[in-house]
């Protein structure tokens, strides 16, 4: 069964479309990266799915269920943007409060679970207000994972965490996901979600444009020659009037990305006097994938 | 093999215990409760103070003739013609008023709403635990406006009797009247929910009861009955006056009731449609 599936899903602000006939399928047990630009529709998506908003049109299914049926939110656990705190109350009390709210038996000691899970409990007596935004990022984070939710959405949760809190987060979804539960999360720093989605959704405009298994972005995923030789400039011009798509990285590469053996690339550079220093075959990541597939998309808009 | 997900369906019963006892946590632990109950006690004290002092003609002024004045009308005065007819408990739900749009009001800011409802909680729930425990509330300031009227009158000087079961009556109507009043603001918060000020002024706005007194006017001077204002809630709040009887309790709980159940039905109608946010 899907833990989530999204059809024709619209949503408009006004004369704002901020979804437009998107369609989901989120398989349960996996940990869903949501990626998209700035105003592309991810968080509109996740209110729609906890119910925080209404659609305009189309269909969503949690469990199999309309997700208008509130019993399912027994099994959720949401954080959407920040958590929603009452900054003149201690951490712990807030956390009370939503244990209250989810009816949770052994209140007390859930909530010191779960802070310890994001290694927050010796932040438990201060205020809301006097928290960091890392803190109350994991103060967030907790909040979700009251009451062991089936289905967690996460809205940007890896916003203002340091390297720490990253880690913890990575083993809080492996973790949850090992207990049969569903990750839906968006993420901008998509390094991070390379790292723990097992499926992804790319929406761009309030549309779905891709949406792949991790297994099927390796596939997709380019390899590319990088290299490094004693002159770059004449080298990146000698491999451009070769090669259809050359391209200069951050760490200063040159990489051919079309496909032919690296004997063939050297061969190419030392025939006109250049000395290759340095070569790997490598493949692109989830990021220059999805800076592709946005470059493409604009084009054929 | 696939396995089927089974979800908890708790009553409402259940619900809305587990919201009244959020709302009434946050009420107890919340510094605005402590300072309208307050405001409450004090007001009647310093409305009793100003008739001690004398005008510039050297007079005092006088307000009352007796201290139980303070806390309610003798008669059912729905015409305001002066500061003595409309100084009594009825503007605890003036006070009241900001005092509900304030605290709903942190829902919305501090983003508890999203958080409360993306668990199983509905909307009709937040309206009536809302509701209950801004009447609870609102009732403790009109005990804290007795306590303060019992002190202001001590203070000035003022005779004390006065028909006891009519004085605890009209004191119990106002009590009850809470529960419309809170319902109202509550639906007041619910419309405004994203513009607090707008939320703030109307609750005033409406606290005030200047619509009913100003339709009593119309209504006096065209010598029509005003007891048909007592379906408003201010009309049956100045109805619970020292000259009350049963009948003013049952017309009070009547009117309180009724508004509470329809601004809560109302209110749940305007949430299910719109987004939480």
């Amino acid at each position: 069964m899907n833990a989530i599936e999204i059809r024709n899903l619209t949503k408009n602000f006004g004369p704002k479309q901020a979804v437009n006939g998107l369609n989901m399928t989120v398989p349960e047990g996996a940990i869903y990266g949501f990626i998209g630009e700035n105003g592309s529709g991810k968080s509109t998506t996740e209110k729609i799915i906890c119910g925080l908003i209404h659609e305009n049109g189309g269909t969503v299914k949690l469990y199999g269920r309309p997700h208008t049926d509130v019993d399912i939110r027994t099994c959720m656990g949401v954080l959407i943007e920040a958590p929603g705190c009452f900054p003149g109350l201690s951490v712990w009390n807030n956390m009370m409060i939503q244990a209250a709210n989810l009816r949770i038996e052994n209140a007390e000691q859930e909530v010191v679970k779960v802070l310890k899970t994001v290694r927050m409990e010796g932040a438990a007596g201060n205020k809301y207000k006097n928290c960091s935004l890392g803190m109350k990022q994991r103060i967030g984070i907790a909040m979700a994972l009251l009451g062991n939710p089936k289905l967690l959405v996460l809205d940007e949760p890896i916003n203002g965490l340091d390297a720490d809190g990253m880690r913890i987060m990575r083993e809080v979804l492996t973790d949850i996901t090992k207990l049969g539960a569903t990750v839906i999360i968006s993420s901008h720093v998509l390094g991070e979600l390379e790292k723990t989605a097992t499926h992804y959704g790319i929406i761009k405009g309030g549309k779905m444009i891709a949406e792949m298994t991790a297994a099927e972005l390796e596939v997709s995923c380019r390899t590319f020659i990088a290299l490094q030789a004693r002159d770059m400039s004449r080298a990146k011009f000698l491999l451009n009037s070769k090669f259809s798509r050359v391209e200069e990285d951050e760490a200063g590469y040159l990489r051919v990305y079309d496909e032919v053996k690296t004997e063939a690339v050297v061969k190419h550079l030392y025939d006109n006097g250049i000395v290759v220093t340095e070569i790997k075959t490598d493949k692109i990541g989830l990021e220059e994938y999805y800076i592709d597939l946005m470059k493409e998309a604009k084009k054929n808009d | 093999m696939t396995k089927e997900m089974k979800f908890e369906s708790p009553s409402f019963a259940q619900r809305i215990k587990s919201m009244l006892g959020v709302d009434f946590y946050r009420l107890f632990h919340t510094p605005l409760f402590y300072i309208f109950l307050a405001i409450a006690a004090i007001i009647p004290v310093m409305v009793s103070g100003m008739t001690t002092m004398t005008d510039p003609n050297g007079q005092t002024i006088e307000l009352y003739t007796n201290a139980w004045q303070i806390i309610s009308a003798e008669d059912s005065l729905y015409v305001i013609r002066g500061i003595a007819d409309y100084a009594n408990m009825n503007m605890v739900f003036i006070f009241g008023g900001i005092m509900v749009s304030i605290f709903i009001g942190h829902d919305y800011k501090s983003g508890y709403v999203k958080q409360l409802f993306t668990t199983h909680a509905k909307k009709q729930d937040y309206m009536i635990s809302k509701s209950l425990t801004c009447a609870f509330a609102m009732a403790c300031m009109c005990i804290m406006y007795l306590l303060g009227g019992i002190a202001g009158g001590l203070f000035a000087g003022y005779d004390f009797s006065v028909n006891v079961g009519s004085l605890v009556i009209a004191i119990l109507g106002k009590i009850i009247m809470s529960l419309g009043w809170a319902s109202l603001f509550t639906f007041l918060n619910i419309i405004f929910r994203r513009y607090f000020g707008i939320s703030v002024a109307s609750s005033f706005f409406f606290g005030t009861g200047i619509l009913i007194i100003g339709v009593a006017a119309i209504i006096e001077s065209l010598n029509l009955p005003t007891y048909v204002l007592n379906l408003f809630l201010y009309g049956s709040s100045v109805n619970a006056c020292l000259t009350s009887n049963v009948g003013t309790l049952i017309v009070c709980t009547l009117v309180s009731a009724s508004w509470a159940l329809i601004y809560n039905l109302v209110g749940t109608h305007i949430l299910n449609k719109s987004d939480v946010y």
